[in-house]
């Protein structure tokens, strides 16, 4: 071991108060994400609450089951750094999704749509009136 | 490392000796060892990878049916691509030398976890139990991407490929883990961040990457499989799936997988250019970080594998722009080895001949990978022939190259044997001027506009796909030179000695094959890795090797 960076203070336990409290906000979070689902939100928000919810849930987990509260700040760093690369497998998939050419997209799909700087709508002649939900930036009289 | 620590005694038998029988190699904890296992199940696989690729290029050989069916072909360069890139490129460099080098050049005991070592093994050897039961039982004709909707209907046998694609993810995980808490917590006394050697800044970026992209890998296999098995509609548009999806998921490993390939082949490549230049590495910092720069960049650029898939153009041109930052930090280490070089008392060894053929594939196959990264460009050469020679030239002759030069230096530090010298220089003209003589013609059939994966193809391509079949059958004789030289060495090679090439490298302050204890008593560590003397104007360009260090 080099350099103590496994250094006491790894080993500080908790009484079952902690986890008891802890397990109790993940049942509430988990009735939570049941009771939004029954929300009419509409697309994307029912999504976008669902999701937050989990992270929410799992941030708990990361914390307290796994001990990440009690762990020195590089330890943390890891964790955290490994949400980044998440985010970037998720944001720029979606983004993809959201200014992709929409009929590659699959039949009946909820999809954000997000115009890219300097570009034209792609509207197919079958497409007028045929807008899917959730569908952001087109013209109003196009849905 | 602390001179005195060459002039030790080890009172301990060597790793090879240390216990006898099959058990206490089937149950071993030693790195070494584990290493020594990964040595001979990738060289396998290898070897299994290189027999279907032959079988590729005679089918090749001429413009209609040659040895195959069209069914019998569509597996073949799928078992190939599965073969080469999950049995034996990912996880050879890593499994064969970090494991057998990165503790001894942490001055440490073993790696962080052996146990979680050997399962690593375990792990490697059921997931290639289950592809090749796979293969046996027909093997699957979809590419080694598994691209859906095809791979999703295929009636072939692509469930047990995927399967064993999977657990070996699991290998790889373990692997990481393994190297990166090793090189946390492990690391001797005196061995600070900046006197690491480069080798092991290198598996350390590489672990990096394993650990954060394979689970990605692990989950569209499994989602793939899960598709095929029961028919759900993830990645099939008739389904209503999506099929970029599964391309999205399947790149953000398999190109930073590339990075795992090519990382640990340039850890080797730093070593084995300082010992062989007689030179410090010029700009050390920038070398050792350029390592985590590549592994950083190298997951913002998967999109730029779907650039005629479908995906938007504004996410190409995303992924174009960022796919041109790897080249900046690769740029980085080529200057910095040729700088290494310049004024250096280079040795032609066979190390050092696989370390220019390297140079050259890398420089050639990155200056490719620039022009593919630009979509106007790839739009033309996509699933060209310019494709295929352009990632055998980075990712396959980088590694290759390196994991020759790896075990060319290192093999009498692993075996205590010297293989013959002038075998070897033979062995390396062929294989660089082999691989050159297959894969220059296949960028210039890419760039005519042949199709890759395709069983046959106008008589206008049939000169230029004879000149690549007879190159990868140079290719194959200079593999089966090395592998035979390098056997026979092992009973009749002289004794090498604690350091044969006087080299500064940590590793070789220890005995040849070293102890199953690595060190009798930890080493301190007083200054950098390859610590050559900084020569002036006119001096003599020889540093004295360090003393051997001898089993008593």
């Amino acid at each position: 071991m080099a350099h103590g960076e496994n250094a006491a203070g790894f080993e500080e336990h908790h009484g079952t108060g902690r986890y008891v409290a802890v397990w109790v906000a993940l049942c509430v979070l988990t009735v939570a994400t049941f009771l939004t689902s029954r929300l009419a939100l509409g697309p994307p928000w029912h999504l976008l609450v669902a999701m937050a919810i989990a992270g929410g849930k799992a941030t708990l987990v990361a914390l307290f089951f796994m001990h990440l509260w009690d762990q020195p700040g590089a330890n943390r760093l890891v964790f955290v750094t490994s949400l980044a690369f998440v985010a970037l497998l998720i944001g720029l998939t979606v983004l993809d999704n959201a200014t992709r050419f929409p009929l590659t997209n699959p039949p009946h799909e909820q999809t954000l749509r997000f115009q890219p700087p300097g570009e034209e709508p792609h509207v197919q002649e079958g497409e007028r009136g045929q807008g899917r939900p959730g569908a952001i930036g087109r013209p109003a009289a196009e849905h | 490392m602390n001179p005195s620590a060459n002039s030790v005694v080890y009172n301990t038998p060597n790793y090879l000796d240390a216990e006898g029988g099959v058990r206490s190699w089937l149950f071993t904890r030693d790195h070494k060892r584990i290493g020594v296992m990964y040595l001979v199940l990738t060289t396998s696989a290898f070897a299994l990878g290189g027999l279907f690729a032959m079988l590729i290029r005679i089918e090749l050989l001429t413009p209609g049916p040659t040895i195959m069916s069209a069914m019998t072909y569509n597996r073949m360069f799928t078992l190939h691509g599965v073969v080469m890139i999950f049995l034996f490129m990912v996880p050879a460099i890593p499994g064969i030398f970090g494991n057998f080098f990165l503790p001894l050049m942490l001055g440490a005991q073993d790696v962080a976890f052996p146990r979680l070592n050997l399962l690593s093994v375990y792990l490697y050897l059921v997931g290639a139990t289950i592809a090749v039961w796979g293969m046996i039982q027909g093997g699957a004709d979809t590419g080694w991407t598994f691209y859906a909707p095809y791979s999703t209907t295929t009636t072939t046998k692509v469930v047990p490929i995927l399967l064993g694609a999977f657990v070996i993810g699991f290998s790889s995980i373990v692997t990481g883990i393994n190297f990166i808490v090793t090189t946390h917590t492990m690391r001797g006394p005196g061995l600070t961040w900046d006197r690491m050697p480069l080798f092991v800044w290198s598996i350390y970026a590489t672990s990096i990457i394993q650990v954060l992209a394979t689970p990605v890998l692990g989950m569209v296999l499994l989602l793939v499989a899960i598709e095929h098995s029961f028919g759900f509609g993830i990645f099939d548009p008739a389904r209503g799936g999506d099929p970029i999806l599964l391309q999205h998921l399947f790149w953000f490993y398999s190109h930073p997988a590339v990075y795992i390939m090519v990382l640990p082949a340039m850890a080797v490549i730093s070593e084995v250019v300082c010992a062989f230049a007689r030179k410090n590495m010029f700009g050390y910092k920038a070398v050792a970080y350029s390592s985590l720069g590549i592994a950083f960049v190298g997951f913002f650029t998967w999109g730029h594998h779907l650039f005629t898939s479908g995906q938007s153009a504004f996410d190409a041109g995303i992924f174009g722009v960022l796919s041109m930052f790897v080249g900046i930090f690769t740029a980085i280490k080529v200057f910095n080895w040729t700088a290494t070089l310049y004024k250096g008392a280079i040795k032609f060894t066979a190390p050092f001949a696989y370390v220019c053929g390297f140079l050259f594939f890398l420089v050639f196959g990155g200056m490719t990978g620039v022009a593919l990264a630009t979509v106007s460009l790839d739009v033309h050469w996509q699933d060209t022939y310019f494709v295929v020679a352009h990632f055998h030239f980075i990712m396959v002759g980088g590694t290759i190259m390196a994991f020759l030069a790896g075990i060319h230096y290192w093999w009498p530090k692993m075996f205590g044997r010297m293989y013959s010298e002038g075998w070897a220089l033979v062995a390396a003209c062929t294989i660089i001027f082999g691989f050159n003589a297959t894969f220059i013609p296949q960028f210039l059939l890419g760039n005519m506009g042949m199709p890759r994966r395709y069983y046959s193809y106008p008589a206008q391509f049939w000169p230029l796909n004879v000149a690549s079949t007879a190159g990868a059958s140079l290719l194959g004789f200079g593999f089966l030179l090395v592998l035979v030289y390098l056997l026979l060495s092992l009973k009749y090679g002289r004794v090498a000695g604690a350091n044969p090439w006087g080299s500064r490298g940590f590793e070789w302050n220890t005995p040849s094959p070293p102890s199953a204890l690595n060190f009798p008593v930890p080493p301190v560590f007083t200054h950098g890795p390859h610590d050559y003397q900084d020569r002036g104007p006119g001096e003599e360009p020889s540093p004295t090797p360090p003393p051997e260090a001898q089993h008593a």
